[in-house]
This record gives C-alpha cells, sequence and structure tokens, in this order.
C-alpha cells in the first residue's frame, strides 16, 4: 500500500494585455470593433455615473453606496459574453453590466436613493436586482442554474461575488450544489483584496480564490482584473463550457478596490496611500483605451466625443431622476410592502391597510390610483 | 436667486460632521462641483463639492466647528438658470417628507398630528418646530420614561429636531441642578445607603476594613445611633374559631421549653427580617479523615462529626464576616459586634428545642469541640444541661442531617444574627470535569438578618465555610 501523490489539475494565470498595455498577441481574443467599442463605452458610462453620484452623495442628493470605479472591466467584459435571456445575478459592484443590460441610469440613482422602484429589472432581460447581503446572490445563482438543468434549455448564469464573501458558508454551498449538480453558472469573484477594512490575508491563507475550484470539481483560473481581454476570454471559455452543459466554472479576477468600500468607509483607516495608488496606475481603462487606439477601432478623437456624450447622458438622467424623486408615485410609503411577495401575505396587507389608513387621517390618501397599477417585476426563467 | 447648501447625511446615520477647511470665500465665484468644505464625521474625512454654480452669499461655519446634519452651511446667488439646482435643493425636502410619515407611522399609537417643519427652520440652530409626537428612537423614549422627563420639552439636537439619548439626560441633569439650587437635598439615608452598598460588595477583597469604616463611623462608643421605630408593634392575641364544633378537642397549657420556644420564636420572626441563603458542600473527602482519625478522638471521649468540623469552620468565618456575629440594638440603633464566639447547638429533646452554646470556639481544639459537643448534646437530651450553658450564644448551628430532609429555612435564635442549618450529606451524582461520579453532598441553609447584612455578604460567608468544609487543611493555615 504506497504512499503517493494525489494528482490535481493547476490553476492558470492569465493576463492579455498588461498594465503597460503590452499585449499578447497569440492569446489576443477576436471581439468585432463594435463589440469593443461598446464593452468600452459601458465602462466609462459606468465609470463617470460612479464619479458623479459620489459628488451627489456629498451633497446630500444619493444616498450610501459603494463605489464600482475600477470594478468596470470584470462586469463588462464577462457579462459580454451572454445573451439577453441568459441570467444576470450581480452583487454590488457590477454598475457597468447593469448598464449594458439595458438598466436605465434612473433606476441606478433611484435604488440608492432608496427608492424600491429602482430595483426592478428591465424589460426583456433576466436579470435579478443588486444584492447587498454578502453571497447570498451566489445560492439564488446555483438555484437558477439548476432550474435550467431541470427545465433542460441551454442557458447559463453569470454571478459576481468578491473576496469577502468567499469566506462565507452561502459561497461554499453555491459553489457546491452547482458543480455537484453540473449547473450552468460561472462565478466570476471580484478579488478587490478588501472585504471593508479585512485585507486579503486576514480574509484566506490559501494562494489563489481560484484554486478551491478543484475542491469543487470545476474549472478555475486567476486572471487579471484589469485586463478586459483575458477576463473576456476566461469567461467566454466558461459560458461556452456551461452552455455544452459541463458545469460551473470560477475565474478569480484579481483586482483592487482602488475607492473606499462605500461613500460611508475611510480606507486611510487600514491602508496606505501608496498601496492604492499603485494600483491606480493598473486601472483597466486607460490600457483599453491605448488598445482601441492603438487598434485604429477607438482613436482619441472620438473617444473624447464619447466622453461628452456620456457626460450628457448622465446629466439627463440626474435630472431626470431627481424630478422623479419628488413624484408622488415614487414617495408614496405604501410601495416598500408591495414588491416582497407575488401575492401580499395577510399579516403584511393589514400592516399596509393600517398605514394607508393612518395616512387617511392626516389628509394623504396614498391608496388613491392616480398611479398607474403597478406590478411587481417577477423574473421568470 | 439664493440657494442654500445643508451638511447632508454623509455617512449611513451621521448626525454631524466637524469642519475642518472652508474651500471658497464670501463673494468668490464658485463652480458646480467645485471644493467647498473638507469636514470630518464619525466614519471618514470627505470633501464635500459644490452643488451649483453662482456666488458665494454667505459662509455660517467657520474651521474647527461642529456641524449638525441639516444645518444650512452656505448659502449662494445663482442666476436661477442652472439646470439640476433647483432639483438638488428640492430633493432634500423631498426625501424628508418620504421619512417623515414612515416615523411617524412607527408612533401610530400616538395619533396627533405629526408635522416636522422642514427648509429653513433648521436654519438657525439645527432644531426644528414640532407640534405632536416628538422624534425620538425607542431607547430614548426609554429613558426619558426612566428618568421621568417629557420628551416634548426638550429641544432635540440630533437630525431633524430629533431628541437624542445626550438631549435627554443633559436636560434631566439641568433639572436636578435646579431642583437642587432650590434648597432641596438628597435624602441622607439614601447617600449612605449607597456608600454602604458600595462597600459591601467589595467587602470580600478590600482588607479588613474597621467596622466603623464600614458601617459608619458613630461619634463614640455610645452614642451616635437612634433608636428604630417601627410600624405596629404589639398585635392582640390572635383570635382561633370554635374547633369544637367539628370534633373533640384537647386543651393543653404552654408551658416550660415550648412556650420559650414559641415566645422567642415570635419575637425573632416579627422582628427580624429574615433570608436564607442555599449552598451546598461537597464533603466527599470528610469521611476518609473520619475513619483516619476518629478511634482516636473516641479514646478521647468525643466523635469525629461534620458538626464539630462545621464549628471550626463557622468560627473561621464569623472572624472574617463579623456582621454573623452581631446583634442589632433596635433601642440604640447601632450594631452590636461581639468580639467573642459562643456557638449555640440546636438539640432536639423529648420536651422540645433547645440550644446549649459551646464558648469560645475559637480557642478550642478540635478535640476539645468534640468533647465538648458530645457532653452538651447529652446533658441536654437527659435535661441536666447547666442553665449558663443555655446562654450567651453569638451564633447558632442547627443540625437536621441525622432525620432527614434535603434542605431547611432556619429560625434566627433571637438575638443572634444568623443561624446556620445542615442537612444529610448524602451521597449524590456530581460533575467533576466533565464526568459524573458520586460525591458526598452536605446542603447548607444560612438564615441572616438583612437588617446588618447583606446577600452577598451571606454568599461569601457560606463560601468561607465550604472551603474549610471541603478542605480541613485551610483551617490549619489560618492564624
Amino acid at each position: 500500500m504506497p504512499r503517493k501523490s494525489i494528482e490535481l489539475p493547476k490553476i492558470e494565470y492569465l493576463s492579455i494585455l498588461n498594465e503597460n498595455g503590452e499585449l499578447d498577441k497569440e492569446l489576443e481574443p477576436k471581439i468585432d470593433p463594435k463589440g469593443l467599442i461598446e464593452m468600452y463605452r459601458y465602462m466609462l458610462l459606468a465609470r463617470r455615473t460612479d464619479e458623479r453620484m459620489l459628488l451627489m452623495q456629498r451633497q446630500g442628493r444619493c444616498g450610501t453606496f459603494p463605489q464600482s470605479s475600477g470594478h468596470e472591466c470584470i462586469s463588462m467584459a464577462s457579462i459580454f459574453n451572454i445573451n439577453k435571456d441568459d441570467w444576470h445575478v450581480p452583487a454590488y459592484r457590477e454598475l457597468a453590466g447593469l448598464l449594458w443590460r439595458g438598466w436605465p441610469l434612473e433606476s441606478i440613482l433611484l435604488y440608492w436613493n432608496g427608492f424600491e422602484e429602482g430595483a426592478a429589472p428591465p424589460e426583456g432581460v433576466n436579470d435579478l436586482p443588486v444584492c447587498v447581503p454578502i453571497a447570498s446572490q451566489l445560492l439564488h445563482a446555483a438555484g437558477i442554474g439548476m432550474a435550467i438543468n431541470m427545465e433542460k434549455t441551454e442557458k447559463v448564469v453569470m454571478t459576481y461575488f468578491g473576496d469577502g464573501a468567499s469566506s462565507e458558508g452561502d459561497c461554499h454551498e453555491a459553489l457546491n450544489f452547482a458543480s455537484v449538480f453540473k449547473a450552468p453558472v460561472v462565478f466570476m469573484c471580484l478579488n478587490n483584496q478588501y472585504a471593508i477594512s479585512v485585507p486579503l490575508s486576514r480574509q484566506m491563507a490559501c494562494e489563489t480564490i481560484a484554486q478551491r475550484a478543484v475542491a469543487y470539481g470545476m474549472p478555475g483560473i486567476r486572471v487579471d482584473g484589469n485586463d478586459v481581454l483575458a477576463v473576456y476570454q476566461a469567461a467566454k471559455e466558461a459560458v461556452e463550457r456551461a452552455r455544452r452543459g459541463e458545469g460551473p466554472s470560477l475565474i478569480e479576477c484579481l483586482t483592487y478596490r482602488v475607492t473606499p468600500h462605500t461613500t460611508s468607509d475611510d480606507p486611510k483607516r487600514y491602508r496606505s496611500d501608496e498601496e492604492t495608488k499603485e494600483w491606480v496606475l493598473k486601472d483597466a481603462l486607460p490600457r483599453f483605451a491605448k488598445y482601441l487606439d492603438q487598434k485604429g477601432v477607438l482613436p482619441e478623437a472620438k473617444r473624447l466625443e464619447m466622453e461628452e456624450e456620456i457626460d450628457k447622458t448622465i446629466k439627463a438622467a440626474v435630472q431626470k431622476a431627481e424630478v422623479m424623486f419628488q413624484s408622488d408615485e415614487l414617495l408614496n410609503p405604501l410601495h416598500m410592502f408591495d414588491y416582497l411577495f407575488a401575492d401580499m401575505s395577510p399579516a403584511l396587507q393589514e400592516q399596509r391597510d393600517e398605514l394607508a389608513e393612518h395616512f387617511k387621517t392626516k389628509g394623504k390618501d396614498w391608496t388613491n390610483p392616480q398611479k398607474k397599477e403597478k406590478t411587481p417585476a417577477s423574473p421568470r426563467a | 436667486m439664493a440657494v442654500e447648501f445643508k451638511l447632508p447625511d454623509l455617512g449611513e446615520g451621521i448626525h454631524e460632521a466637524e469642519i475642518l477647511a472652508v474651500k471658497v470665500k464670501e463673494g468668490d465665484t464658485v463652480k458646480e462641483d467645485q471644493p467647498i468644505f473638507e469636514v470630518e464625521t464619525d466614519k471618514a474625512v470627505v470633501e464635500i463639492p459644490c452643488p451649483v454654480a453662482g456666488t458665494v452669499e454667505k459662509i455660517n461655519v467657520k474651521v474647527g466647528q461642529t456641524a449638525k446634519v441639516g444645518m444650512v452651511m452656505m448659502s449662494f446667488i445663482t442666476d436661477g438658470a442652472k439646470a439640476e439646482e433647483k432639483p438638488a435643493a428640492k430633493n432634500d425636502v423631498a426625501r424628508e417628507e418620504k421619512k417623515e410619515p414612515v416615523a411617524a407611522a412607527a408612533k401610530s399609537a400616538n395619533s396627533e398630528s405629526a408635522k416636522v417643519s422642514g427648509g429653513s427652520d433648521h436654519a438657525t440652530n439645527g432644531r426644528v418646530n414640532i407640534t405632536g409626537p416628538v422624534p425620538a428612537a425607542p431607547a430614548v423614549r426609554r429613558l426619558a420614561r426612566e428618568l421621568g422627563v417629557d420628551l416634548t420639552q426638550i429641544h432635540g439636537s440630533g437630525p431633524a429636531g430629533r431628541v437624542l439619548n445626550e438631549d435627554v439626560r443633559s436636560f434631566a441633569a439641568g433639572k436636578l441642578e435646579g431642583r437642587l439650587t432650590t434648597a432641596e437635598r438628597p435624602a441622607q439615608g439614601q447617600s449612605a445607603a449607597g456608600k454602604g452598598d458600595d462597600k459591601s460588595s467589595k467587602s470580600d477583597k478590600v482588607a479588613a476594613p474597621s467596622l466603623k469604616d464600614k458601617y459608619g463611623s458613630g461619634d463614640g462608643e455610645k452614642s451616635g445611633g437612634a433608636p428604630l421605630e417601627f410600624a405596629g408593634g404589639n398585635l392582640p392575641p390572635a383570635e382561633l374559631p370554635d374547633f369544637t364544633k367539628y370534633g373533640a378537642v384537647e386543651r393543653v397549657p404552654l408551658k416550660s421549653i415550648r412556650r420559650k420556644i414559641a415566645q422567642n420564636m415570635t419575637i425573632a420572626w416579627s422582628r427580624i427580617p429574615h433570608v436564607t441563603h442555599f449552598d451546598e458542600a461537597n464533603v466527599t473527602s470528610f469521611e476518609p479523615l473520619r475513619l483516619k482519625h476518629d478511634d482516636k478522638v473516641r479514646e478521647q471521649g468525643g466523635r469525629l462529626t461534620l458538626t464539630v468540623l462545621t464549628l471550626k469552620a463557622v468560627c473561621s468565618g464569623l472572624k472574617k464576616y463579623p456582621q454573623f456575629n452581631a446583634s442589632l440594638d433596635e433601642r440604640s440603633g447601632e450594631i452590636v459586634f461581639k468580639h467573642f464566639y459562643n456557638i449555640g447547638i440546636a438539640v432536639a429533646t423529648e420536651r422540645g428545642l433547645i440550644v446549649p452554646v459551646i464558648k469560645d470556639v475559637d480557642k478550642k481544639s478540635i478535640i476539645q469541640l468534640a468533647q465538648e459537643l458530645k457532653d452538651i448534646a447529652e446533658k441536654t437530651r437527659s435535661g441536666k444541661i447547666e442553665l449558663d450553658r443555655l446562654q450567651g450564644g453569638t451564633f447558632t448551628i442547627t443540625n437536621i442531617g441525622a432525620i432527614g430532609g434535603t434542605s431547611m429555612s432556619p429560625m434566627i435564635n433571637y438575638p443572634e444574627c444568623a443561624i446556620l442549618g445542615m442537612a444529610r450529606a448524602a451521597d449524590k451524582p456530581i460533575v467533576v470535569a466533565g464526568k459524573i461520579e458520586i460525591g458526598t453532598i452536605m446542603p447548607l441553609a444560612l438564615s441572616f438578618d438583612h437588617r446588618i447584612a447583606d446577600g452577598a455578604e451571606a454568599a461569601y460567608f457560606v463560601r468561607h465555610i465550604i472551603e474549610r468544609l471541603e478542605d480541613p487543611f485551610t483551617l490549619l493555615l489560618e492564624a
């Protein structure tokens, strides 16, 4: 009875377009120019929206929100591989992906101003709303993947989580079941090296998150999370595998949270500016812009035009949203009861009626249906 | 047109911020999103960008100042044509309105109208004019109830006039101060009681404070006390129903020992507020010791029993906790601490309970105590006990272990302070280091005069005794 090693798959690292904008020609994925521009635009739109929202938050015009700047590449380059009827199960730094999927900018602004209406996914895509409870969305993703298998369709699920979420039980359960039941799920880990103030070194003792894929019996890879081409390529392969019925994959995208965790956080208390500056230089947007420029896909002049167009788009959306903030339609407090269940429970209905009655005694009838009938968004596979 | 900029909630539930820098001056022309302030909240240092383009009209804050959320920090003159400025100002109000009904709903029991007036009422001091329910968190409401503070009289310093814990406390403090300056002083008894509590809780740790330190100093040996007054002292004898209606009865005069017992118990029960404290001693180690030494003790006319050992342990405890060796003098209002240790042993006789006393227990060896215990028990039972051996006790032990029972609530032998009841030491399952073993457990019950001693002291006193019963060697370690 010999003592021998068990052969396990090796974990790959993938980088195609490095931080200096140098391209590995052999690995370069074939993406048509229109697609490249589209990706860049939504990444830029997300970046500028994020910046705008930060200013608005400081001016008292937006609630607390987690910034997504620096994470656009992971969201955009992965989601670009799925179709409208595939499933998008985001966490909360997937702004680029949400916008690309067709979420209106106003919805984003509504959501982070506390209006539940902002969580309603747009028509025509299978998206779940932003998910703030850490790692819980992974179970939804695994469950949707298992449902897809039962329905025998070829849809796939793209879901997102952070390095902090990787320590939670939900993450383990989701990865394990997805793998056991060959659920067509692509698990995108945004390893930005900080769970609020907890650095990666206090999060895990292993070298990569990707290597956990071996334990779950699924393919795993670590990619440069600021490299659009690498994220795209890894996600593309994972989506294809999932669609072929070969089950889930784990893609660890190594990046860095250059912003505070949320607008309430002060990273100066737990990390150095030097560390952050180093990573700012590795930002995905400039290297992608350089790549597009050199490829002749998006020359600088065109890019500046795009900046202007985006600036206008955001201004218009902010103006529209701030008008919406004042509409009775959205301010109606009774709406907070409306979207949890398809059929409201009797207890909840009772509370809703009681609150409505209370407002009536104050001379405000929120039940008065001058609003159009709203049906809660109920996503179906 | 003029636009005001109010300090927004920059984090989650932030209610104030310190101004670190003001980056513009009055009269400056400003662009939208240009930094105007740097402020620090509980959570972070943040830069505040200008919400509008225009001219700075007035700056209401200075560096170093703490501004409350909702306070107008700066006002601007704009040309009124700027696209985003109007919604920005309105948004603030809109959100406030959104919050208000919800807050009001939470207090639906109070059905008066809750109108938080928004807008410029914030301007001067962050307070709001409120009619109806006062905005305050449940914890704050509870504090107010506890302190007897009327919330409607408080100006909240929180966002939108919310009343905070600090507001309630400072209001209550102000009220108290006002009361004190109008010639009322807190009741003396209260402050003295507070002092006493404080000390007694530490009594086991602080190295032997003098009795006067502990109980408050009298001016001399005799003076310093005052008679205690009781409401309802002498009750008329109670009436009984006519039992003969129900059957035959026999009437016997209450005489002799029975009469004495009845008198003593009535005094003890009606005079002394009794409390009984229960504990258990694991005396497993005593039986092997007893077997080893009992023959020698018997040779000298005694018997080595748990009662003998308990006498020694109690005596040790009384030295450490003298309040259990004391009496309350109701007439002089003094506690009489006794510097002698005469321990009574309750003996059941055919004629009733008799308590002979073993004098100067502290000065006697275990052998001597064993001899004397045997002697007084026998003499008491046979009615031959000398009168002077029935007097002068300072503490009593009663052992019902020979008969049975799991515990008891013994009555104090007036005018002593306390009595220790010993129940049967029996083999019981006990948990030792996570395993169940058989141990010999003796339940103890200490009744004491709560006027002189407190429950915590009783617990320490009984633990002290138990430590010596469980490990008699400890007695040797004492001076």
